[in-house]
């Protein structure tokens, strides 16, 4: 078998595991809930009853529907993926990779199938194309909502252009992506998900929010918070449109500008799987 | 480079060992395990069975001397489709069925889907074929494991403690099993510390303490040693050892 052959192979055979595996759709669920939840329900309560929505106050009612018809929709499918949607696509990578340690799967892999590297970037390719397919997934979700909302009020329906939809859709799954593959970083690392989960959360949602808040006090603090996974994510939704600050989406940032976004990401969706290839193909099974 | 004296040897070893810890894990072993037979590996727990057979697959760190595994090196990307291994404790998705599982197996091996049946049959698993595997017993589960081993139809079989918890009937039936595939022309190596499984072997390898005290027989282990049966001669041969060293 060849190695492009392998990497096909080992990309197919992780496909149809993780159709078959249900952790994969209870994240993908979590994260549509998630979802519908912030850009729509809460935000079309808000709008219909004029209370406070869960962003804070002062937000027009003429914005707060602009955000939920389908011209928005691009970008609402990806705006929360820099912080909430990260922290669910970590745990995605960290249990799909992380859990073939504790169950033994990857001995018997690693010793029957092909080669260790191809195997593993079967895997990684495969995440990545779920990944793909959930960004996917999501956008449609809430154009159908939005057309909803719009048809609701009343409202012209305007349809998102390509040259919306592909940029931001593109941009989500970079995200997503990057945050996807530093959870299978901290899976293969910890030999297991429970570890990569749990420290992979704590970056997401504290850690990273903790460093910009000292960054705020210290002096040259900025070039190391500037440039973190976080910020990179934030910055290019929020290049994208998201809505960022204290009344926008959390975790959206206007720090990077987008090309600067997209090329740190990159950066660090290579170095993750780079050292996920070393690790694994270097490390002791036994 | 192969050795041709020990071609004809599925499995050869020289002068093999393997410290962990600073301990001597395995401690110069040298053995021959003949093509199209069962053998078995018998010894107590922590003897260093498991170690030899990850040196055999080719996956035991910070190993020394001579491996050689059907003509090649242990553990040399040539091999991976010849060898099936079944570890210890089970080594699949159980959060998959018995099928999903071998058949997402066979696509990382580049098995043929239909090898996925015929070894989920192999291993007395048709009524449960899409049961999720965490809903089995540990027996069944192990089972799953073996059903892995056997798809690609491996040239060598290194299966550890393939038998342990299983109930009396599954486990004569695997034994039978191993002996169809010996027949077929498939090296089956058996780890196990139950010394009643050793007549159901053509060949053993006694170990302890990370040496391997005997390599024959049973037959012969049992008469150049005077006892009744292999746990009998395991104990004349451990006896005869400190008897040597004092």
């Amino acid at each position: 078998m060849t190695t492009v052959n392998a990497v096909l192979a080992s990309t197919r055979a992780e496909l149809l595991r993780l159709r078959k595996w249900p952790a994969l759709w209870v994240m993908t669920g979590a994260w549509l809930l998630l979802n519908v939840m912030f850009v729509y329900v809460f935000n079309y309560l808000s709008y219909t009853t004029g209370s406070t929505t869960p962003r804070g106050e002062g937000i027009p009612k003429e914005a707060l529907l602009a955000e939920m018809l389908p011209a928005a929709a691009p970008i609402s499918a990806v705006q929360g993926l820099p912080m909430f949607g990260g922290a669910i696509m970590m745990i995605l990578g960290a249990l799909a990779i992380g859990s073939g340690y504790g169950w033994g799967t990857w001995k018997t892999v690693f010793t029957q199938g092909p080669s260790r590297l191809a195997t593993t970037a079967g895997s990684l390719v495969a995440l990545v194309l779920a990944i793909v397919a959930i960004v996917a997934l999501t956008f449609v979700l809430d154009l159908g909502l939005s057309t909803l909302v719009a048809a609701t009020e009343s409202q012209t329906i305007v349809w998102p252009g390509l040259g919306d939809i592909a940029p931001a859709l593109g941009g989500g799954v970079l995200i997503a992506s990057m945050w996807m593959l530093g959870g299978a970083l901290i899976g293969t690392l910890a030999k297991g998900p429970a570890l990569g989960v749990g420290l992979g959360l704590v970056w997401v949602l504290a850690v990273e929010n903790l460093l910009r808040g000292v960054a705020n006090l210290l002096g040259g603090m900025d070039v190391v918070t500037d440039h973190l996974p976080g910020t990179a994510a934030g910055s290019l939704a929020g290049g994208l449109g998201a809505g960022g600050g204290t009344d926008g989406t959390p975790g959206v940032f206007t720090t990077l500008d987008t090309a600067s976004a997209s090329w740190l990401l990159v950066a660090y969706l290579v170095v993750f799987a780079g050292i996920t290839a070393v690790v694994v193909r270097r490390r002791d099974l036994a | 480079m192969v050795n041709n004296s020990t071609v004809d040897a599925a499995i050869h070893t020289e002068d093999l060992r393997v410290e962990r810890g600073g301990r001597a894990v395995l401690r110069g072993l040298s053995f021959d395990v003949p093509r199209g037979q069962v053998t078995g590996l018998l010894g107590p727990s922590g003897c260093g069975k498991s170690t030899l057979m990850r040196a055999i697959v080719g996956v035991q760190a910070r190993c020394t001397g001579v491996v050689e595994v059907l003509g090649q090196s242990a553990g040399s990307a040539a091999l991976r489709h010849r060898v099936g291994y079944v570890t210890q404790a089970p080594s699949v998705y159980p959060d998959l069925s018995i099928r999903q599982n071998l058949r997402f197996f066979a696509a990382v091996l580049g098995a043929d889907q239909g090898d996925v049946d015929d070894a989920i049959a192999k291993v007395d698993l048709v009524d449960y074929a899409d049961d999720l595997v965490s809903r089995l017993s540990g027996g069944q589960e192990a089972r799953v494991s073996l059903a892995v081993a056997l798809l690609g139809e491996p040239e060598l079989l290194v299966l550890d403690e393939p038998t342990v918890g299983l109930d009396p009937v599954l486990r004569r039936d695997l034994w039978a099993l191993f002996h169809r595939l010996a027949d077929s022309g498939v090296t089956v190596l058996v780890s196990s510390h139950v010394m009643d499984e050793a007549d159901r072997c053509e060949r053993l390898l006694l170990m302890r303490d990370g040496v391997i005290i005997a390599d024959d027989t049973p037959q012969l282990l049992r008469s150049s040693t005077g006892a009744d049966d292999i746990e009998g001669a395991f104990l004349t041969l451990v006896d005869l050892d400190r008897e040597a060293s004092r």
